[in-house]
């Protein structure tokens, strides 16, 4: 894992670490309350699907709001509760938050078609992969996507290392 | 070498909570456009860029420098650009005078608010990777002028274009160029002669298999630990019923061998007493 200057900071609450005890804990909650006895297959595919959700909280929650796209994350999720629960909100709302004002999407529109016309394409597709491209310019798209894939290197990492534990502890 | 003392990284903020600061510093900027205030310390600190100094954007440099010495020397002394800081000198006096002023204004507060070890550190850092390349760099490092600061100044080079649009793009191209370059570091299979189409694609890959993996992983994680669950429970339960019928049978031979052994009493005691199993 990259260990550059603004990284180095209390060891003790890196990135990693602040990850890794949140899966963990969620990971042992779920887990514990929910035993499969039976292998019925929805049962295991809503286990998954808890899993990858709440790897991707915590690694959101990791991240707290220091990130547009953890921002956008744990607004998605907070929403998408809230949708569950039954009340009547939408599930994608858009983060005021993160959204600059209209001024500056309107310029920055104009930009991209003027500037690099060819690549619209591209960068419209890493909107959408990295979350809460949308509202982002270039420029802090970019940034943006470097920090996700670092958060994502980090969570694929851990949770390569969690498989090994569950395969050596049998 | 740098004198931080003076250097004013004047970030009352955390750097890290960078992002309205940003937007409201790009606004600013819409608003003024021949001043040109953007944040630029939010590029030195708050990502992980390696440094990248644009040589051939300060080429030119050479005469331009004394003017703006006396600028440099109420911030740095030496330079550092995670971004390239562009020394502008097509604006009016006005701007220099504004420069001066924001300068003045900027170092007095900097060397009273206190220097964020972990930004003089990071700076530390950053100067001794970039005075390694000192010699030859000397003089564009004293045309950087690195200022973290919120003044980015464009020079125009010869031939081109010196309306504040096209030197707005070219800060907005610079920033974008660097920030590819960043990414290249990061993106294994990335090459520095592919254009940034290319580069682009290679990093939607990346991240999309990055989130496959994350996607595979959960689901070998569901599988190991029902799995882990199941098979101890099952292997549990097993070995419940093997006992139970063990007992059983241990139950019926006691049984028989009382029959034979005590009589017609303990017989149907027993068996009374085995009935229910």
């Amino acid at each position: 894992m990259m260990n550059t200057p603004q990284q180095v900071k209390n060891p003790s609450s890196s990135l990693k670490s602040r990850f890794i005890t949140r899966f963990l804990g969620a990971l042992t909650k779920i887990t514990a309350e929910d035993p499969i006895s039976s292998s019925s297959p929805t049962r295991i595919f809503q286990r998954y699907r808890r899993i990858k959700v709440a790897s991707n909280k915590s690694m959101a929650y990791s991240v707290r709001s220091r990130r547009i796209w953890s921002r956008a994350m744990l607004s998605r999720f907070r929403s998408r509760r809230s949708a569950f629960s039954g009340r009547r909100s939408s599930v994608k709302t858009t983060n005021c938050t993160t959204s600059p004002p209209p001024a500056l999407i309107k310029v920055t529109i104009n930009e991209k078609k003027t500037a690099k016309g060819g690549l619209d394409m591209q960068t419209d597709e890493l909107r959408e992969l990295v979350p809460g491209g949308e509202a982002m310019d270039v420029c802090n798209l970019l940034d943006e996507t470097a920090h996700y894939i670092k958060c994502l290197t980090t969570q694929v990492q851990v949770m390569r290392k969690i498989v090994d534990f569950y395969h050596l502890s049998k | 070498m740098a004198d931080f003392s003076a250097q004013s990284y004047r970030q009352p903020f955390p750097f890290l909570d960078i992002d309205p600061t940003m937007e409201s510093l790009t606004q600013f900027a819409e608003l003024n456009p021949q001043s040109f205030i953007l944040d630029n310390s939010a590029f030195n600190f708050q990502t992980f860029f390696p440094l990248s100094i644009n040589d051939s954007l300060f080429s030119n440099q050479a005469s331009q420098g004394e003017t703006m010495s006396g600028f440099i020397h109420n911030s740095n002394q030496s330079s550092v650009s995670a971004q390239p800081i562009f020394s502008a000198k097509t604006e009016m006096e006005e701007i220099s005078n504004k420069r001066k002023a924001l300068d003045i204004s900027e170092s007095s507060s900097g060397n009273s608010s206190s220097t964020s070890p972990q930004v003089s550190e990071t700076g530390i850092k950053r100067r001794n990777v970039c005075n390694s390349g000192r010699g030859k760099r000397a003089k564009s490092n004293e045309k950087e002028m690195e200022k973290p600061k919120e003044v980015v100044h464009v020079r125009a080079r010869r031939g081109q274009a010196t309306d504040s649009h096209s030197l707005a793009e070219r800060v907005r191209r610079g920033k974008i160029n660097e920030r590819l370059r960043c990414l290249q570091d990061i993106v294994p299979g990335c090459y520095k002669t592919m254009g940034m189409a290319l580069m682009l694609d290679e990093i939607i890959n990346y991240v999309q298999s990055l989130q496959n993996q994350v996607e595979f992983l959960s689901m070998k994680l569901t599988a190991a630990s029902t799995y882990y669950d199941f098979n101890s429970e099952s292997d549990a339960m097993e070995r419940m019923q093997r006992e139970k019928a063990e007992e059983a049978k241990e139950l019926e031979r006691l049984m028989r061998e009382g029959y034979v052994g005590i009589g017609g009493v303990a017989c149907f005691h027993s068996s009374s007493t085995y009935g229910p199993l």
